[in-house]
């Protein structure tokens, strides 16, 4: 059934990360706003609802105290909450402030999907994903800029996935300094590497109690509620112990792929040899 | 139990966090914050009894039994790690309400 008052061309259809969302507008500027920011992620279906879809809607009065909701979030004078099915967006005045709250609520979504968002570049090389996370500054956007034009997923935010027993790096249109429309393409995880910026390149194996020290505070999570931060912390226990991670020691030139671990023969820290393929939509 | 002692002695994983052990050693994430805690093999035993129903001493006892280390070390270094638990809001005290928190 469609929501009285929604038309068609107020709607707007994403998929990140195989999270597929519908953005309600209430009006159309906001939309052709998303629509540029979001182009690369935007599916071709349009308007009423289709199954297993989050409409998520964009209202015009933040959410009345008292009442209920599944998930909320306050951010900047802009408000998420979670109502039954329904996700809503109060507070939204530009796209940036769109693009915040939709972190926001996908870093809710994806942990019960095996999934969860990490503040890091991820560039794509022979079809594998390399995990590049670190706090501001970083030097995930210095990165980004010495990879190869097309390789780079995110610079900014990344999003990864367990599907069966490997990982897989999807792009995001949320980007940094980069500055570009994002990239909806995905692909297995070769690798983490936490950043640290240095005089020379050399890269460190992590053990996965380092490796969880290294991206915990690079993980985008704004629940307060035990059971989530339990969920999460399980998650991330799983993919430190199933995913390689490394310390990468890099100095701002290209020269750092040097160092890193070749994707010719990709096996996981449990020894499985991945047949998997880079995708983009 | 020590004399004095009684069940408001006893401290429990405050339930607002998340912990897990990880290569036999205990991770834990507080709540509001991303920072991780990490507790070593004695410091895991430990925490595996703070259930609620263990004064420090008794604790302390079962440590001294576990390794290799005498009473007045295992209580010490018990106590030790008990108050800087409790004062980093890692535990609440046994029958204490959620969120009521607690002082060591």
């Amino acid at each position: 059934m469609r929501d009285a008052g929604i038309q068609t061309h107020e709607s707007l259809s994403l998929t990140i990360g195989r999270v597929p969302v519908q953005l309600r507008f209430p009006c159309p500027e906001l939309r052709e706003a998303a629509l540029g920011r979001y182009a690369a992620f935007a599916d071709a279906r349009e308007g009423g609802e289709a199954k297993g879809v989050l409409p998520i809607r964009l209202e015009s009065t933040p959410r009345p105290p008292g009442a209920s909701a599944g998930f909320r979030y306050a951010h900047e004078g802009a408000q998420v909450w979670l109502e039954g099915a329904t996700a809503h967006f109060s507070g939204v005045r530009s796209e940036y402030t769109l693009d915040s709250l939709l972190r926001i609520l996908l870093s809710w979504l994806l942990p019960p999907l095996e999934g969860f968002l990490l503040h890091a570049a991820t560039v794509m090389r022979s079809g594998r994903a390399y995990v590049f996370p670190g706090r501001s500054g970083a030097g995930k956007s210095t990165l980004a800029s010495l990879s190869p034009t097309g390789s780079v997923l995110t610079d900014e935010i990344s999003l990864l996935r367990r599907e069966g027993d490997a990982w897989r790096a999807y792009g995001t249109p949320f980007w940094g300094e980069f500055r570009s429309a994002g990239s909806n393409c995905s692909a297995p995880v070769q690798g983490i590497f936490s950043l640290v910026k240095a005089e020379g390149n050399s890269v460190r194996a992590l053990a996965p109690r380092e490796a969880l020290r290294a991206i915990l505070p690079c993980v985008l999570f704004f629940s307060s509620e035990a059971q989530a931060r339990k969920r999460l912390l399980d998650l991330l226990a799983g993919a430190v112990a199933e995913i390689s991670c490394y310390e990468l020691r890099f100095r701002r030139d290209a020269s750092f792929w040097d160092v890193l671990p070749a994707a010719a023969s990709p096996v996981s820290r449990r020894g499985r040899a991945e047949a998997q393929e880079a995708r983009c939509t | 139990m020590h004399v004095n002692e009684g069940p408001r002695d006893c401290w429990r994983k405050n339930p607002l966090l998340a912990w897990r052990e990880i290569e036999g050693e205990t991770v834990i994430i507080a709540p509001d914050e991303s920072v991780m805690h990490e507790l070593n093999d004695t410091g895991s035993f430990i925490w595996r009894h703070l259930d609620g129903r263990h004064t420090a001493a008794q604790i302390a006892g079962l440590l001294a039994a576990e390794y290799d280390v005498s009473a007045e070390t295992a209580l010490r270094d018990t106590e030790a790690l008990v108050a800087d638990l409790a004062q980093r809001k890692l535990l609440v005290r046994a029958g204490m309400a959620e969120g009521e928190g607690g002082q060591w």
